[in-house]
């Protein structure tokens, strides 16, 4: 198996194991003050995101992560 | 103080009762607007200034129709991909009308690289029951040498009593790359300047005839994803993602040269010493990446860390911790800092050798190149006494490699093979309506 398979099954696997592992995790709904305040939202700032993205896109050779996987620009 | 503090404290944990159940209501109507416009510069390089509006309207029945747009213009100098030499070089422009010189021991830039790019997209978020929702949208960019059209779908799910969040996205591209002055064939030599009354425009509105090519060639990129949000705690969440980008098509960067130099004195041969660059057609790209959201005291600190692989042999690490200090009632300072690294494609060459076999594939593109970046930076945010917010970011990027590689011989030795390239970028944001 290439190194990109196994990069790939492992990636699936981790977040499986994330996932089934979640649900004895978490907070009541009336815990959720802090979970609800400025900052505490992944990707809240998405104009910024945006910008980062094409910035690093166009400057390196690694898409994808967090953001988009790349793509609709020539910039590349 | 205290008593207000523990108020404001009880309506938030209320709010957010009610939304995790869903007793809410009927949401209320409500548009939000995000902008943001950013100036980068790379000193004696290229120069950009970008333009995002983001509109987000969300309906009494929950569904949400989000619009952006975005243009910007770059335009300055941007390696070629040659390498130094002891003398000065010579290159012909893009257009295949001009030339421009590069000076003896400095890295061939470039100077006629100028583009304007207009994106926009749109997209609709359905519910479907009190857990679910889907996400069409559709996306489309122009600029004066590529087009790209694309879709996307996503669909969420919330388990858990909505600690748990999970996404699936898809995405398609179709794009359209029209190389100024036609495509070149793959690791052709580049041919001198025509002349022929043109100027050195790659892509300037100014131009007095057709610098588009004849040639159209196509790229599609499909993506997925799959993205686990979990509540961890009071305090603590934790965002797993996982994409997969799979790329066909003419990848091949038409502006880039790879320089043939002698085989003992390291010089650009004396004929023929600058080649068209060529990349395979297909591409699969992995990134896995994991994101912590954590409070501490009134502050949030944010950590990150993405691996990214592909079959090009491109391997990447990059990590990022940003610091939230909520410094004062409604004012932010951020700093925050990346560190990324990634390892050259198994057809990076920062040379070719005369009198060798040409490779199949050969680029002297330094994005694809052994590199570390740094990314240093401070923003200020603060909400207006009208609940809009205002923010100020200003970063530091950096890039190096190496410049001075061990299999370098002759002249090359002596030369700076991989220089610095420092950026500035400054990004003010605004938004209304939240």
């Amino acid at each position: 198996m290439r190194r990109r398979e196994v990069a790939m099954v492992l990636a699936m696997l981790a977040v499986g194991a994330a996932a089934g592992g979640c649900a004895s995790m978490g907070v009541q709904p009336w815990e959720r003050d802090v979970l609800s305040q400025p900052g505490m939202t992944p990707g809240e700032d998405i104009v910024t995101s945006a910008l980062d993205e094409h910035i690093y896109f166009s400057k390196e050779a690694s898409t994808g992560g967090l953001g988009s996987g790349g793509g609709g620009c020539g910039c590349n | 103080m205290a008593a207000t503090d523990g108020k404001a404290s009880l309506r938030a944990a209320l709010a957010a009762a009610c939304g995790a159940l869903g007793v809410a209501g009927a949401p209320a109507q409500a548009t939000e607007v995000r902008t943001g416009v950013l100036g980068y510069t790379e000193p004696g390089r290229v120069s950009a200034l970008e333009l995002v509006g983001d509109a987000k309207h969300t309906f009494a029945g929950g569904q949400a129709a989000t619009f952006r747009f975005v243009y910007d213009v770059l335009s300055g100098s941007s390696a070629n991909g040659g390498v130094p030499a002891a003398a000065a070089q010579t290159f012909t422009s893009p257009s295949g009308r001009g030339s421009y010189t590069t000076e003896a021991g400095a890295t061939p830039l470039d100077g006629t690289f100028r583009d304007t790019r207009f994106a926009g997209s749109a997209g609709m978020t359905l519910p479907w029951g009190r857990l679910t929702s889907a996400t069409l949208g559709l996306y489309g960019s122009s600029e004066h040498d590529y087009t790209s059209l694309g879709a996307n779908a996503a669909l969420t799910r919330e388990f858990n009593r909505k600690n748990t969040t999970v996404t699936l996205r898809a995405a398609r591209y179709e794009d359209s790359v029209s190389p100024e002055g036609g495509a070149p064939a793959a690791l052709s030599a580049m041919l001198p300047a025509t002349g022929g009354g043109g100027d050195d425009d790659k892509l300037g509105p100014d131009k007095d005839d057709d610098d588009n090519g004849g040639d159209s060639l196509a790229k599609s990129v499909t993506d997925l994803g799959l993205s686990v949000t979990q509540v961890l705690g009071r305090r603590t969440l934790l965002t797993l993602n996982y994409t997969n980008s799979r790329v066909a098509g003419y990848q091949t960067d038409p502006y880039k040269l790879l320089t043939v130099v002698d085989p003992v004195s390291g010089a650009p041969r004396a004929a023929d010493a600058y080649l068209f660059e060529s990349r395979p057609d297909r591409r699969l790209k992995h990134a896995v990446a994991g994101e912590l959201l954590r409070h501490l005291g009134r502050d949030v600190m944010t950590l990150s860390y993405r691996y990214f692989d592909d079959d090009w042999g491109v391997t990447s690490h990059t990590a990022e911790l940003a610091w939230r200090a909520n410094v004062a009632a409604k004012q932010y300072l951020q700093p925050n800092v990346r560190w990324y690294h990634q390892t050259a494609a198994d057809f990076y060459r920062r040379w070719l050798v005369d009198g060798q076999a040409l490779p199949e594939h050969a680029s002297a593109d330094y994005r694809l190149g052994d590199m570390t970046a740094m990314t240093y930076g401070l923003k200020y945010g603060r909400t207006l006494a009208t609940g809009n917010e205002v923010s100020l970011r200003v970063e530091y990027y950096a890039q190096t490699g190496e410049s001075h590689p061990a299999e370098a011989f002759g002249d090359l030795r002596d030369l700076d093979l991989f220089p610095t390239v420092d950026a500035w970028i400054v990004n003010f944001g605004y938004t209304f309506g939240k």
